[in-house]
C-alpha cells in the first residue's frame, strides 16, 4: 500500500514535469522540468527494487547529460532566437496520431497478464556488477557488451569535438587565439 | 491494492508518449533532442518494469540493458548537441525547418 502511494507521487510528478516539457517556452526551463522527470523515475526504480539503476540514472542522466544539455543551451543562449514558433499546423495532426497510438498500445498493455514475481533479484551495486564483470567461460559475457561501449563513447566524444571545433585557420579561430 | 507492474508500464507508456510528441510536434531544436532524452527514459522504465516479473536470473537481464541504453545515450546526445552547435553557428536559427539543408 504503502509503496503505491510512492509510486503515485512519483509519477505525477515525472508526468507533470514531462508534460512541462512539452509546454515551456524557454528551453532552459524545458531542461529543469526534464531533470525533475529522471529525478523522479530514478526514485521510482528505486522503489522497484534496482537501486543501482536508480543512482545511475541521477549520476549520468540527471547529472552529465542534462549537464551537457544546460551548458549547450547558455553556450548559444538558446532564447535568442525568439521569432521561432512553438508549434506549428503538423502537430494538429501528430499530437492526436500519437494519442491514438499511445491508446492502442495502452489496450494491448493492459489486456496482457502480468505479476511481480517473488523471486525476483533485487539490482543492489554487487550483483549488478558481478553480472557484469562476469568474465567466466559459460558466463553472459556482458563485459564485451561494455568494452564496445567504452569505443562507442570514445568515438561519440572524437566525433562531437571534431564536429563543434572551429575550423583551424579560419577568421573566428584566429580571432580568439589574438584575445588570449 | 498493491503496486502492480501494469500501473509501471502505463506510466511508461504515457512518458514515452509525451516524449514522441516533443520531439516530432516541437520547432525548436533542443526540445526536439530533449524528447527523444524523454523517451528513452520511458524505455528504461519499461525494462525495469517488465524485468520485476521474472524470476532469478532472468530478472537481471531486464536491469543490465538498461545501463547500456543509458550509454548509448549520453553518446548521442553528444553527437546530437555537437551539431546543434554547427549548424547554429552557420543560421543563427533553432528551427528545425532551417535545417532542412545540411551542405555544411
Amino acid at each position: 500500500m504503502l509503496a503505491l502511494i510512492y509510486f503515485i507521487i512519483l509519477a505525477v510528478i515525472a508526468v507533470g514535469a514531462a508534460v512541462c516539457v512539452l509546454l515551456s517556452r524557454h528551453p532552459l526551463y524545458g531542461a529543469l522540468s526534464l531533470i525533475v522527470s529522471m529525478v523522479s523515475l530514478a526514485g521510482i526504480y528505486g522503489l522497484v527494487g534496482s537501486p543501482f539503476l536508480g543512482v545511475v540514472q541521477i549520476m549520468v542522466y540527471a547529472g552529465a547529460i542534462m549537464m551537457l544539455v544546460t551548458f549547450v543551451i547558455m553556450v548559444l543562449n538558446g532564447a535568442r532566437d525568439s521569432r521561432t514558433p512553438m508549434f506549428d499546423k503538423v502537430s494538429l495532426f501528430i499530437i492526436p496520431a500519437v494519442l491514438v497510438l499511445a491508446a492502442l498500445v495502452g489496450v494491448a498493455l493492459v489486456r496482457a497478464p502480468l505479476a511481480f514475481d517473488a523471486a525476483t533479484v533485487r539490482g543492489s551495486v554487487a550483483v549488478t556488477s558481478e553480472t557484469l564483470f562476469n568474465v567466466a567461460q559459460g558466463g553472459p559475457g556482458y563485459f564485451i557488451l561494455f568494452e564496445v561501449l567504452g569505443l562507442l563513447l570514445l568515438s561519440a566524444m572524437v566525433a562531437a569535438v571534431l564536429l563543434a571545433k572551429k575550423r583551424l585557420g579560419s577568421v573566428d579561430s584566429e580571432n580568439v587565439e589574438e584575445k588570449h | 491494492m498493491e503496486l502492480q507492474p501494469i500501473f509501471i508500464q502505463v506510466l511508461a507508456l504515457v512518458i514515452f508518449a509525451i516524449g514522441i510528441i516533443v520531439a516530432i510536434s516541437r520547432r525548436n531544436l533542443f526540445f526536439v533532442l530533449m524528447g527523444i532524452e524523454l523517451a528513452l527514459n520511458a524505455v528504461n522504465l519499461s525494462f525495469i518494469g517488465f524485468s520485476k516479473t521474472f524470476p532469478a536470473d532472468a530478472s537481471l537481464v531486464g536491469q543490465i540493458v538498461p545501463l547500456f541504453t543509458i550509454a548509448i545515450a549520453a553518446a548521442e546526445a553528444c553527437v546530437g548537441f555537437a551539431m546543434v552547435i554547427l549548424i547554429f553557428r552557420n543560421r543563427e536559427s533553432v528551427d528545425a525547418d532551417s535545417y532542412s539543408n545540411m551542405r555544411g
